[in-house]
């Protein structure tokens, strides 16, 4: 679902810290008809231009907290994270992406489900690994994306 | 006195995510705009700030309800198990978290609440006192590929006889009425990449189920949605629970028998065959008094060929469901549910489909439907 749509197409822009660029970040929206529990967010599977950018060095931005790593978020059971709300998922990589335009290759995961599966007591000790599908409800397929990096700071939109 | 209609907000699915329809315009639009629907349906984890919308919400929202004249009809209600991740949620917990929902449904004035139909009737038990002291209806959905005829009805109608509960029933989802894939279905595979043949074999398979003449047994017992992933897993690994394996070796043998190199999505379109429920319509009729609303679901409305003004969707067999519920005496709503936006939503955006004009269309056959 909303292949083209999950991240905003302006979004991509580095990250900078003290005038010091830490990594790169993107505006995502979730792949589903509906919000979720915060927790059930899992991370993504995250290729830029051939390299891919593992779920140890994201974090994600969303509530107007702090970016969170998906280690921090699986505490977050009583949070949601509303179908409305544009999230910002932060990546590390000291120096950042260079200007002009990148090939992204995207898949959310979202532990969200009609109810049991057989997978469930799995995914409480193993999560499944973003892009293999598993855990990735309305959109099991990663999604290419071609982005221009954004030389202006860009933040998250408004909550309306 | 007749059927009532009204929207399941649901179908504003997309309108919402890009911000052009919001709650309010939505709940205008299905009031005003659709030839005297006035029932409001909807999910709360799309529609609402969740799990609490604040009070001045719901200030809004009566006000709402009162200005355009719509009537809250029926919450529809998740159940995700991992939310607490270091276990699987049990079934009182899975009871809590229900009854929370059904006072978020009773704060807003609805009648109704939807469960899913994956929802396990020991959980809905657990919840059902609370809804029979609010005066709140649980309405377990009933969504291809399950049937009428099957389990998951009989439950419902068990627990109701030894409660005696008045508060419990069925949500059937007209998609179990649905004959074969439906074309946007079919397209939007292609567009993916899975070739002609395999939509060809899907459509044949198709009516091989609904004759009951498919070379191998067919399950009625998952959802549309986890049966896909279970058999998609097992295209890739060759695993699945021992009981889908005649189902799905006989699904992909079909398949290689008429495909020429299939690939893992030609199997996949295939499947979708799967997913039809062959219940019958006289099934309906006799469940009629259980009935808490009708999910309308459909995926392409088009104009009928010949007949200006006058759309049906074309894999949904809409004149024997309404006829159905007719015969039953169903004066309760029934609810449009559009699910086909998603299957064009890998194109540029442009060439989106229109919600407010596909549930517009729907509303058309709905008023035809139920006035003859």
């Amino acid at each position: 679902m909303f292949d083209n749509l999950l991240i905003r197409a302006d979004s991509l822009c580095n990250d900078v810290v003290d005038g010091e660029v830490v990594g790169f970040r993107l505006a995502v929206r979730i792949a589903n008809y509906r919000g979720v529990f915060l927790s059930l967010h899992n991370g993504y599977y995250l290729e830029v231009d051939g390299v891919v950018y593992p779920r140890d060095v994201q974090t994600f931005e969303v509530n107007g907290k702090s970016p969170r790593t998906f280690e921090e978020t699986t505490a977050a059971v009583w949070e949601h994270w509303d179908y409305d709300d544009e999230a910002i998922l932060h990546v590390r990589l000291p120096g950042g992406l260079p200007p002009g335009e990148h090939i992204v290759r995207f898949q959310q995961s979202v532990l969200a489900a009609y109810g049991y599966l057989p997978t469930d007591e799995e995914w409480v000790h193993t999560p499944p690994e973003p892009g293999t599908g598993a855990g990735s409800d309305k959109t099991p397929y990663i999604v290419t994306y071609t982005l221009t990096l954004n030389e202006k700071h860009a933040e998250p939109e408004a909550v309306a | 006195m007749s059927m009532k209609r009204g929207v399941s907000l649901y179908s504003y699915q997309q309108s919402q995510f890009l911000k052009e329809l919001d709650l309010e315009g939505q709940v205008r639009e299905v009031s005003q705009n659709l030839g005297g629907a006035d029932g409001i349906e909807l999910v709360d984890e799309m529609s609402l700030r969740y799990p609490d919308p604040g009070d001045d919400f719901v200030r809004r929202w009566f006000d709402w309800m009162d200005r355009y004249g719509a009537v809250p009809v029926t919450m529809d209600v998740c159940m995700d198990v991992l939310q607490f991740r270091d276990h699987v949620m049990t079934h009182a917990e899975c009871a809590e978290r229900l009854e929370h929902d059904i006072r978020l449904a009773k704060r807003l004035g609805f009648r109704n609440v939807r469960v899913l139909s994956t929802v396990p009737i020991e959980v809905i038990a657990l919840a059902l006192p609370l809804a029979e002291s609010l005066d709140i209806r649980l309405g377990k959905e009933i969504h291809q590929p399950m049937r009428l005829e099957g389990q998951q009805v009989l439950q419902v109608l068990d627990l109701a006889d030894r409660t005696g509960s008045a508060h419990l029933g069925i949500v059937p989802d007209l998609g179990i009425f649905q004959t074969r894939p439906s074309p946007v279905q079919l397209q939007w595979f292609q567009r993916r990449g899975a070739g002609t043949q395999a939509c060809d074999a899907a459509v044949e398979l198709s009516g091989l189920v609904m004759r009951e003449e498919a070379p191998f047994p067919v399950p009625d017992t998952s959802t549309a949605g986890n049966l896909r992933a279970a058999f998609n897993r097992y295209i890739l690994t060759g695993d699945c629970e021992p009981a889908l394996e005649p189902t799905f070796a006989g699904v992909r043998r079909f398949a290689e028998e008429r495909v020429t190199a299939p690939e893992p999505l030609d199997f996949t379109v295939v499947a979708e065959a799967l997913t039809l429920s062959r219940t019958s319509p006289d099934a309906l009729r006799q469940l009629t008094d259980r009935v808490i609303n009708v999910h309308a679901k459909f995926n392409n409305m088009t104009e009928i060929p010949g007949r200006p003004g006058e759309n049906e969707d074309i894999a949904i067999d809409y004149p024997a469901a309404i006829g159905a519920l007719a015969d039953g005496g169903y004066q309760g709503y029934l609810n449009s549910e559009y699910e086909g936006q998603r299957y064009f939503q890998d194109l540029p955006r442009e060439q989106l489909m229109d919600e407010v004009d596909q549930v517009r269309r729907h509303q058309e056959m709905l008023r035809r439907l139920t006035a003859a």
